[in-house]
């Protein structure tokens, strides 16, 4: 699903930079990237979701080589793919619902089929009874929640996360990471960059350890303890 | 392009005029300003023109002839003028008729004249050409045909005509040119903010997949509605003020030819219009350019 071959992202004070990375993922696997800030976890999730080019490298998502998209394919190729953010980013003057089906509306969906799937997200997520809510009205972990079912509701075969429980408590990441699992569960892959060390180790999945932006360690079944420093 | 998206487009457009209320007020009147000034700088100049083409018009060369003509010399040298290919019309006019115009004009100053013999004047033709700026050349062919005295058609102030319309043509397109860009600026500036309002929402949308010009269609389409008012307005001014100045310049000015409201102010408010609804629409596309690269 996804085969990374020598990339290479060169930045000036080489924070976020990776060298030589050689990594894939299989359709259905649920992948952590671990490491400290500025070992290039973010570069390799937003490298994936093309949000940049790589400095070198073969990058090819779906069987596609991704770095050589052209500008209008970007959009196509977004649509199959959910991103999960640190931060959010939901539309403050628009309700819960508004937020989900935005992400309709914009790939052109029927009203009638936005009006039936909206709703089936938010109760996947467990917000049913928040539709009519502003983002400002609710906590963190539902906020995040409502970022799930948006990234959800085209149903994409691949969701990224960059630190999607950064900005939340223990407990409520715990939620957040149950809620993609159970998504991964569904048949959606998942690949989540985190450092958040419990909820790593109490999952048990692939985790791919990235230090000064090299792959330190790929293990099935991983822990993040014993490669914490 | 999907109805329905169409539909979207206009309600996202209009909902972001109201939510930008000021700005938009703002866009609004920098446009109406711009096109007011512009609109009434275009009537100026076609006024101006039609009263230069009415001078120009009336600007003639006058040739007067050798005394000793016989009839059918001056014949000769009627045919001749007007075979050259710039003439439109030769008319002859005899000392007798030259005097009798001018004591009409001046009335007892020249009275005495009438006696046989006592006529200071000379036969002469009266040369219109086809276009008013063939005549110094034409005037010049003529000084060189036999039996013609002078020839006389008011050389500085024909002259200091042309060259005083050409310049008003030329800084009037400059200053229209400069205007029109001014709006533009002006317009891209005020919509850079509005976008800017909403860069995360555009950085969402690129993020779940919208195409650019999804994106790009509800700031276009606020553009032109804001350019499309901001061109109404002064044409619903100018439209109003013309008819007022024509209609005293009729009373009070009545020598001056002002070009009847009618014929320019359906075009002008075309054109206006045509200019609101492009700096808008233009102004929206330069100031999204930067947001789109995500």
């Amino acid at each position: 699903m996804i085969d990374m071959q020598h990339v290479n992202m060169v930045y000036p004070n080489s924070v976020g930079a990776l060298k030589d990375i050689n990594f894939s993922v299989e359709r259905g696997e649920f992948v952590f990237i671990v490491g400290s800030s500025g070992a290039g976890k973010s570069t390799l999730i937003r490298l994936i979701g093309r949000e940049f080019l790589p400095t070198s490298g073969s990058i090819r998502v779906f069987g596609k080589e991704i770095t050589r998209l052209r500008r209008r394919e970007i959009p196509l190729f977004r649509r199959s793919i959910g991103v999960v953010f640190q931060d959010f980013r939901l539309l403050e003057k628009r309700t819960v619902y508004d937020n989900v089906a935005f992400a309709m509306q914009v790939v052109g969906a029927s009203p009638r089929e936005i009006r039936r799937r909206v709703p089936e997200a938010l109760e996947m997520v467990g917000l049913a009874g928040k539709a009519k809510r502003k983002p400002d009205e609710l906590s963190g972990g539902e906020q995040q929640r409502v970022c799930l079912a948006r990234a959800i509701i085209n149903q994409p075969s691949l969701i990224i996360a960059d630190e999607p429980t950064g900005n939340l408590d223990p407990q409520t990441s715990l939620g957040i990471v149950d809620l993609l699992k159970t998504i991964n569960i569904r048949g959606t892959t998942v690949i989540m960059a985190t450092h958040a060390k419990d909820i790593v180790d109490r999952m048990k999945q692939r985790v791919v350890v990235l230090e000064n932006g090299k792959i330190v360690s790929d293990e099935q079944k991983g822990g993040y303890s014993h490669h914490a420093h | 392009m999907l109805i329905r998206n169409i539909a979207y487009f206009f309600k996202e457009a209009m909902r972001s005029i109201v939510r930008n209320g000021w700005m938009s007020f703002a866009s609004v009147a920098v446009v109406t300003v711009t096109l007011l000034i512009l609109g009434s700088f275009m009537l100026l100049n076609i006024n101006v023109e039609q009263i230069t083409q009415e001078i120009k018009d009336q600007v003639e060369i006058v040739v007067y002839l050798d005394e000793e003509l016989a009839g059918s010399e001056v014949e000769q040298l009627r045919v001749a003028v007007i075979q050259l290919p710039q003439v439109e019309e030769v008319r002859y006019v005899s000392k007798e008729q030259a005097l009798a115009r001018l004591q009409s004009q001046l009335g007892e100053l020249v009275a005495g004249y009438e006696e046989e013999g006592r006529n200071p004047l000379r036969d002469s033709f009266e040369i219109r050409t086809k276009i008013p700026e063939d005549i110094p050349a034409v005037a010049q062919t003529l000084q060189t045909l036999p039996g013609i005295a002078r020839v006389d058609y008011g050389t500085d102030v024909v002259e200091k005509l042309f060259r005083f319309t050409g310049a008003v043509r030329w800084v009037g397109l400059a200053f229209m040119g400069g205007l029109a860009f001014t709006a533009l600026f002006l317009i891209a500036n005020t919509i850079k903010l509005t976008v800017n309002a909403r860069a995360k929402e555009i950085m969402i949308m690129k993020w779940v997949g919208a195409t650019e010009w999804f994106i790009r269609w509800p700031f276009v389409i606020e553009g032109v509605l804001l350019g499309g008012i901001g061109a109404l307005l002064p044409a619903l001014a100018l439209f109003y003020l013309y008819h007022e100045v024509v209609a005293w310049t009729k009373v009070n000015l009545f020598f001056l030819p002002l070009v009847p409201p009618q014929m320019v102010l359906v075009s002008i408010t075309k054109l206006l219009l045509l200019i609101g609804i492009t700096i808008g629409g233009l102004g929206s596309l330069l100031s999204m350019r930067r947001f789109l690269k995500v």
